[in-house]
């Protein structure tokens, strides 16, 4: 059943620009897969080890900042920038998380929105480095050929292709760690920390692979930004808002779950969407309010509380 | 030397804002177990009201406290009553997300109605500052910095010295011994979440004539007002005010003497070391 789900689910992603040629239709896909690849990464720490991080537009961030600079200044290739942005971001996760993991639960959530702050305020004053609130703007990306076709990044679709690898990518990163070992791991710290570690788990250890692991994902998400938009300055890339926006996404779709990230998205970010091509202002108050919603009436979230009423039915 | 009292008295006065916010944060940690994560955008409504009730009927926003302190004390008792109660039992992490939606949520609707323009309100009487012994004092943030005194001792004498006040404090310490006693531990939650509410709002009002308004500037009050309670250790209503007013003096000295770009960033840099190494606060006060 889930696995029939997958394969239409992939098929569809894959045929949907050759539907519809709407370039409305065509971003607002773009931004469901966006954020689905960062609820999925947020999930990975957020729902699995239940460490809630008010703090992963630092990633973000850091991932659009170094695609960024290394195209600009050094003229790296915007995907091996990517990747850059990816691995700097997940080294910058390590000491991040050893100063933030001696806390726990709202204390950590509170120190993860004081370290973003910080890297926000650096960002937007170290204008030698990052232009400051000038922001840096990309004005040509070059063609490149792949596989013997040549890409035009004028077009949408070749962006649109490149969301559905990262972000089902992402959701097969978060499937394998909840097969795996280290998911074992994370949801004993979720679960029970103390019991956690009386039983031998390195919790600190386990939680910064997590976070380093989600950290690189979001890196690579914030190329994906830097690429998309062309242009970034510290409050798009380093704004509070925008960790907060992908816990809604995961916890209003299911947090620890596969599927869940991409649920949130398509509900969140759809009707937000159309919200702000109509209102200019406001398109999150339906953020607070699914958020409000599925805290209280069905706390596994929007996916969880789907795969329950199919138990039930069969 | 004239700029380091001239910047002691700035910090002290914003301080003590500050500090009024942070104390409506702390009680409510304190009684309930909640971190209100909307706690700023309470501060936002308050200063909205504070600007309409002006611009629309020419209210000044220090009298206009006497509308919107107990409005949003109302306020205050009816979200605690239909939309956290249910919602506190289901642990701390749910509720911090929950008034994380809460938040997004008003603000957003704040975004809606009013724009996201910068506002502010000018008062005939705050355009010179007033200059005691060559000290130059903005008059708008005088009149509010004893306001704040004025409210914030209120609320003290309010904990300490009536049947309510010692109610609250007996929750805040163990609710089921509490409940025991004979104390409604129901009513003191609405109570306290209503006080809280209250004096965000309070504060924003006194707070409209110095500083802009606009609808998410709850975002960096309510970041500000952690730092504070951490410092002073959550829960404990001395620590807030010491909080708040050091926190007030960090940002003017820091200003001053390191440079005013980083001014920020040594409010949070002190908020981690504290979070780090004195959990509890830096007066020990306070329960970690």
């Amino acid at each position: 059943m889930t696995r029939l789900l997958a394969a239409a689910g992939l098929l569809l992603l894959a045929s949907a620009p050759l539907l519809t040629g709407n370039p409305f239709f065509q971003h607002l896909m773009i931004m469901v897969l966006f954020w689905t690849l960062l609820g999925a990464s947020w999930n990975l720490l957020g729902g699995f080890a239940g460490q809630v991080s008010f703090g992963h537009a630092v990633f973000l961030g850091i991932g659009a900042y170094v695609t960024m600079l290394s195209y600009l200044s050094l003229g790296v290739s915007p995907f091996l920038g990517m990747l850059a942005g990816g691995i700097v971001g997940a080294m910058f996760a390590v000491p991040i998380g050893l100063i933030c993991f001696r806390l726990r639960g709202p204390y950590f959530s509170l120190a993860t929105l004081a370290v973003a702050e910080i890297v926000r305020l650096v960002a937007l004053n170290w204008e030698q480095l990052t232009a400051g609130p000038m922001g840096l703007l990309i004005t040509h990306l070059p063609p490149v050929s792949f596989a013997g076709a040549t890409i035009d990044w004028e077009s949408k679709v070749p962006f649109y292709y490149l969301a559905v690898i990262l972000a089902v990518s992402a959701m097969a990163l978060t499937f394998a760690v909840s097969r795996s070992r280290l998911g074992a791991y994370l949801t004993a710290v979720r679960e029970d920390i103390d019991s956690a570690e009386a039983v031998g788990i390195d919790t600190v250890r386990t939680r910064v692979v997590a976070l380093a692991l989600s950290a690189f994902v979001v890196g690579l998400a914030g190329g994906f930004y830097a690429l998309y938009f062309r242009y970034v300055d510290p409050d798009a890339v380093f704004a509070i808002s925008l960790s907060v926006e992908m816990v809604f996404i995961a916890v209003v779709g299911g947090l620890a779950t596969t599927a869940g990230p991409i649920v949130g998205a398509v509900v969140l970010v759809s009707i937000g969407e159309i919200f702000r091509d109509r209102f200019q202002a406001g398109h999150l108050i339906f953020y607070g309010l699914f958020m409000m919603l599925v805290i209280r009436y069905l706390p596994e979230g929007i996916w969880g509380g789907l795969q329950r009423l199919f138990r039930d039915r069969g | 030397m004239e700029s380091f009292v001239q910047s002691v008295v700035s910090g002290v006065l914003t301080g003590s804002l500050y500090a009024m916010i942070a104390v409506g944060l702390t009680i409510v940690f304190g009684v309930m177990r909640i971190i209100n994560l909307a706690h700023g955008d309470m501060v936002m409504l308050g200063m909205f009201g504070a600007y309409w009730s002006y611009t629309l009927w020419g209210i000044d926003p220090f009298l206009s406290v006497g509308i919107w302190a107990p409005l949003m004390f109302a306020g205050g008792m009816l979200v605690q009553r239909f939309l956290l109660k249910e919602v506190i039992p289901k642990g701390e992490l749910n509720t911090l997300l929950y008034t994380a939606g809460l938040s997004l949520l008003i603000a957003n609707l704040a975004l809606f109605f009013w724009t996201g323009d910068y506002r502010t309100l000018n008062l005939d009487y705050a355009v010179m500052p007033a200059r005691p012994f060559g000290i130059s004092v903005p008059i708008p943030l005088a009149i509010a910095f004893f306001m704040a005194i004025a409210i914030t001792t209120a609320l003290y004498l309010l904990l300490s010295r009536t049947d309510v006040g010692r109610a609250m404090r007996a929750t805040a310490q163990n609710p089921q011994s509490a409940a025991l006693m004979g104390v409604d531990v129901q009513r003191i939650d609405m109570i306290t979440f209503g006080l809280g509410t209250a004096l965000a709002a309070a504060a924003g009002v006194l707070l409209v004539p110095s500083l802009y308004l606009y609808p998410t500037v709850g975002e960096i009050l309510i970041v500000k007002c952690f730092v504070i309670v951490v410092l002073g250790g959550l829960g404990s209503v001395p620590g807030a005010i010491a909080g708040g007013v050091l926190l007030g003096l960090v940002e003017s000295l820091g200003a001053v003497y390191v440079s005013v770009a980083y001014k920020d960033t040594i409010g949070f840099v002190l908020f981690l070391l504290v979070l780090l190494f004195r959990p509890a606060g830096l007066f020990g006060v306070g329960k970690s």
